[in-house]
């Protein structure tokens, strides 16, 4: 019987509300959130309503869409151990190189044809490039942290290069159908959100390779001597991220009817994995549940939008946002160290 | 003799379960004084509660004579207890007197260090406890047993008068054990400390020990000195047998089996400078040790057949075919399996169930599709859990739930669902206590007898002799001998692996 036992069995008898606290802390903190922002939209004025009614429930879905999609390949990376600073970079380059597709082959094969090879451009691209960072990381055996951060600086500044710190419309009209319609009430980027969002929980609950990642990120060593080729695992958890910063880029893109070199995607990284981490994926590797994740974009989301309803200072907004996403963490971390 | 510690009627439950029951405890001043008991005995709860690291529900504490009751560890380090865990706390990068002072760093003028003054003080320490080591090198550069006599020399420095260490030798090969079990001696004799000893490694208690005190379920089978009244030394298997309660160490676990074709032939396997030229041939049902010095190679070649270490010569065939493989991975598929040693650091993923990782070698073959079937993963592991007779509450609970011998029959179970031509054992049975040891043996003959080819490496001569058909002992890197059965002994054992040279 070690000491964390015994940590364990003395902190549990906290009764049926304590259990529950443990289990639940996500939902818990996403209520609060909720109440807290339905109070202060009802200090403010007078009436919750401008917070709290259907559309702008829709709203905070529709806006937290696109990063939230990055946040679920980002999950999978943090997950396998790794992380990755240059998501927002490489969905605009990747973005960038499929509107040109686009635009470029629309006059000879038609605004559809086009449109496909250019996603297909934007999936494969991203997804190699995704691979090859993996590849860097693993074989290289440097830590993510470094190459993506490198890897960020090197799309910035291509994408930038490109269009000499301009942006890329995309011609076709037909594009901006992908993201600015709607299956009845519910906006398009929300219905991919959540395709994703479905597949992407069952990669991790139900394959060989969701399986596989948890491992190699909990413990590489006791995974690969279980002859596992833990590198490879953590290379096509990239590759998972790589294809969720396609479909990103081409749902931004759509929604904008534009990439710009310079401003698009900013700050999307550190957005991302603060929305994997507020749902719970411990930046250790290892120990993530994509229901939370889910719970952790909608937090974001939640705070995102209250504070622009409140017209808070937009120099403040990201104060305000790093004080919460610390206290959500810490409270978190209150629940695992009771694991 | 005067008792240095008495712990009477001491009464500990967690959540409804009783984890000691009215223990009485009693250890002489100026002895090395073992406790020993299986995983879960509740030695570990009775020295956190003397350590003030959980209060206990009921009893009394006197030390030195005086009573006792400690509500933090501060409290109990302040009246002269020190613990020695079993994890090795210090810091690699900081120079042999930082660690020692550390926390507790002497300054002088203006808040600057004093590092003369702490040099001084450490050398003395050193001194007191008769060993040479440089206060001044870097922790990284020493050797395993001195950052052990580090750790000691802590607690020395702080003037504990009552030592409680937590299985301070698991690390350490049998040279190592003896010189740090000199300086303990050292400490009990001029310095009048008090040493309590957590072990599972009877041989030390015998060897070492004054007294030893005998766990069960919570309560205290007996205390007795090491040596009776005519100065003879008390038998490993009586302690262990009160430990288990019941006849273990001398049961027969070896079995004579048939034994088939050739399955694994290495000839002339080198392995960097840790393995020079090794050749031997490995049959169907066969269990094959390999022993020799910590740092003699055993391990590098049982890792280099698995693939985790690139052989830098020779060749390896098997089942005739030449093999070989350039990671983990490709050993698998070759019907290879490894149970590394160290488990918590090679063996077990801890943030996975007992299930997950007992399936983790084999999940391809719970697929329907694309589809893992967690149905088909418990069933397995539902299977192997009554084969093996691991003791787990439930298959869902992390893997770390599980005592230490119940862990390695996990590790073993993924491997054996795998059914590998050939499994490589490390240390089998490290950190695994008395009772399970056993069942791992008895688990190892029945995979022989269905005729797995099997090599087991270990650092322990009795374990060697309890279970091998044949041996090899190394020495730097060399085969230095080869035993049959019949040849064994631990005598000879000894003499290759610190290489002599048998008649």
């Amino acid at each position: 019987m070690g000491t964390s036992d015994i940590a364990i069995k003395g902190a549990k008898g906290t009764g049926a509300f304590g259990r529950f606290a443990h289990e639940y802390m996500i939902v818990l903190i996403t209520i609060g959130v909720f109440v807290c922002a339905t109070i202060a939209c009802t200090i403010k004025f007078g009436d919750p309503s401008t917070f709290l009614n259907v559309q702008n429930m829709v709203n905070i879905l529709r806006a937290s869409s696109v990063m939230g999609i990055i946040a679920l390949g980002m999950a999978f990376v943090i997950i396998s151990g790794n992380i990755d600073l240059s998501v927002g970079a490489q969905m605009v380059f990747v973005g960038i190189a499929s509107f040109s597709v686009i635009n470029g082959l629309e006059p000879y094969i038609g605004a559809y044809g086009a449109i496909f090879v250019g996603i297909a451009t934007a999936v494969a691209m991203s997804v190699a490039l995704s691979i090859m960072c993996g590849f860097i990381v693993t074989k290289g055996i440097v830590p993510s942290f470094i190459i993506t951060l490198g890897l960020s600086y090197i799309y910035r500044s291509l994408s930038i290069f490109e269009l000499q710190s301009g942006g890329i419309n995309i011609k076709t009209k037909v594009f901006q159908n992908i993201s600015n319609s709607s299956l009845g009430p519910v906006p398009m980027p929300v219905i991919y959100f959540f395709i994703v969002f479905a597949f992407y929980l069952y990669v991790s609950r139900y394959t060989v390779l969701g399986r596989r990642i948890y491992a190699a990120g909990s413990n590489a060593q006791a995974t690969r001597l279980s002859g596992i080729n833990t590198d490879w695992v953590k290379i096509q958890a990239f590759a998972l991220l790589g294809l969720t910063v396609a479909i990103a880029a081409i749902v931004e893109g759509s929604r904008m009817n534009s990439m710009n070199s310079s401003s698009s995607g900013l700050g999307y990284d550190l957005n991302t994995i603060a929305m994997a981490v507020v749902g719970g994926v411990a930046m250790e590797g290892g120990k993530g549940n994509f229901v939370n994740v889910l719970f952790g974009i909608i937090i974001l989301g939640v705070i995102n939008n209250i504070l622009t309803i409140m017209g808070m200072d937009v120099y403040l907004v990201n104060a305000v946002k790093g004080g919460i996403i610390i206290a959500a963490v810490l409270l978190l971390r209150s629940r695992g160290k009771l694991n | 003799m005067e008792n240095a510690l008495v712990m009477r009627d001491i009464t500990k439950t967690f959540g409804g379960v009783p984890v000691l029951k009215d223990v009485d405890f009693a250890v002489g001043k100026g002895e090395i004084h073992a406790l020993v008991g299986e995983n879960g005995a509740g030695k570990s709860t009775l020295m956190n509660i003397l350590g003030g690291v959980v209060p206990m529900d009921k009893g009394e504490i006197e030390l030195f004579g005086e009573k006792a009751e400690f509500r933090t560890p501060a409290e109990a380090q302040a009246r002269g207890i020190a613990f020695v865990h079993q994890e090795l706390n210090v810091v690699n990068d900081l120079r042999v007197y930082e660690n020692l002072f550390l926390g507790h760093e002497i300054r002088g003028a203006l808040g600057m260090l004093n590092k003369a003054e702490m040099i001084r003080r450490t050398e003395e320490v050193f001194e007191r406890m008769d060993v040479a080591i440089d206060p001044t090198a870097t922790v990284r550069d020493l050797q395993a047993t001195y950052k052990q006599v580090i750790e000691i020399a802590k607690s020395v420095l702080f003037n504990a008068k009552l030592i409680i260490m937590d299985e301070p030798t698991t690390s350490l090969t049998q040279h190592e054990v003896e010189s740090v079990f000199r300086i303990m001696k050292n400490l009990t004799v001029q310095e009048g400390v008090t040493i309590i000893f957590i072990s599972h490694k009877l041989k030390e208690v015998v060897d070492f020990c004054d007294s030893f005190t005998v766990l069960r379920n919570g309560e205290v089978v007996g205390t007795q000195p090491t040596r009776d009244g005519s100065g003879a030394l008390i038998d490993q298997a009586d302690i262990a047998r009160m430990m288990v309660g019941r006849d273990v160490l001398n049961v027969e676990v070896y079995k004579q089996r048939e034994e088939g074709e050739v399955v694994l032939s290495v000839k002339g396997l080198c392995v960097g400078r840790h393995v020079n030229g090794i050749s031997f041939d490995l049959h169907r049902g066969e269990v094959l040790g390999v022993t020799g010095l910590l740092g003699d190679g055993k391990e590098e070649l049982a890792r280099a057949i698995f693939g985790d270490l690139r052989h830098t010569g020779g060749t390896m065939e098997l089942n005739g075919k030449a093999i070989n493989p350039r990671q983990p991975a490709a050993a698998r598929k070759l019907g290879i399996g490894l149970l590394p040693s160290n488990r918590k650091e090679n063996a077990i993923i801890k943030d996975l169930s007992v299930a997950d990782n007992m399936s983790i070698v084999t999940l391809p073959q719970y697929r329907v599709g694309p589809h893992l079937m967690n149905s088909r993963i418990y069933g397995t592991a539902e299977e192997y859990r009554d084969k093996l007779n691991i003791k787990a509450q439930s298959l869902g609970n992390l893997i770390g739930s599980l005592s230490g011998g119940n862990q390695q029959k996990a590790v073993l179970a993924k491997w054996l669902i795998a059914k590998p031509d050939i499994i490589l054992l490390c240390n089998p049975t490290q950190g695994v206590d008395v009772g399970a040891k056993n069942e791992i043996y008895n688990i190892i003959m029945e995979l022989a007898a269905q005729g797995m080819g099997i090599i087991v490496t270990t650092g322990e001569a009795a374990e060697a002799v309890r279970i091998c058909d044949r041996l090899l002992v190394m020495y730097h890197g060399d085969l230095q001998g080869e035993l049959d059965r019949a040849d064994f002994s631990e005598e000879s054992i000894m003499i290759l692996s610190t290489g002599g040279k048998l008649n």
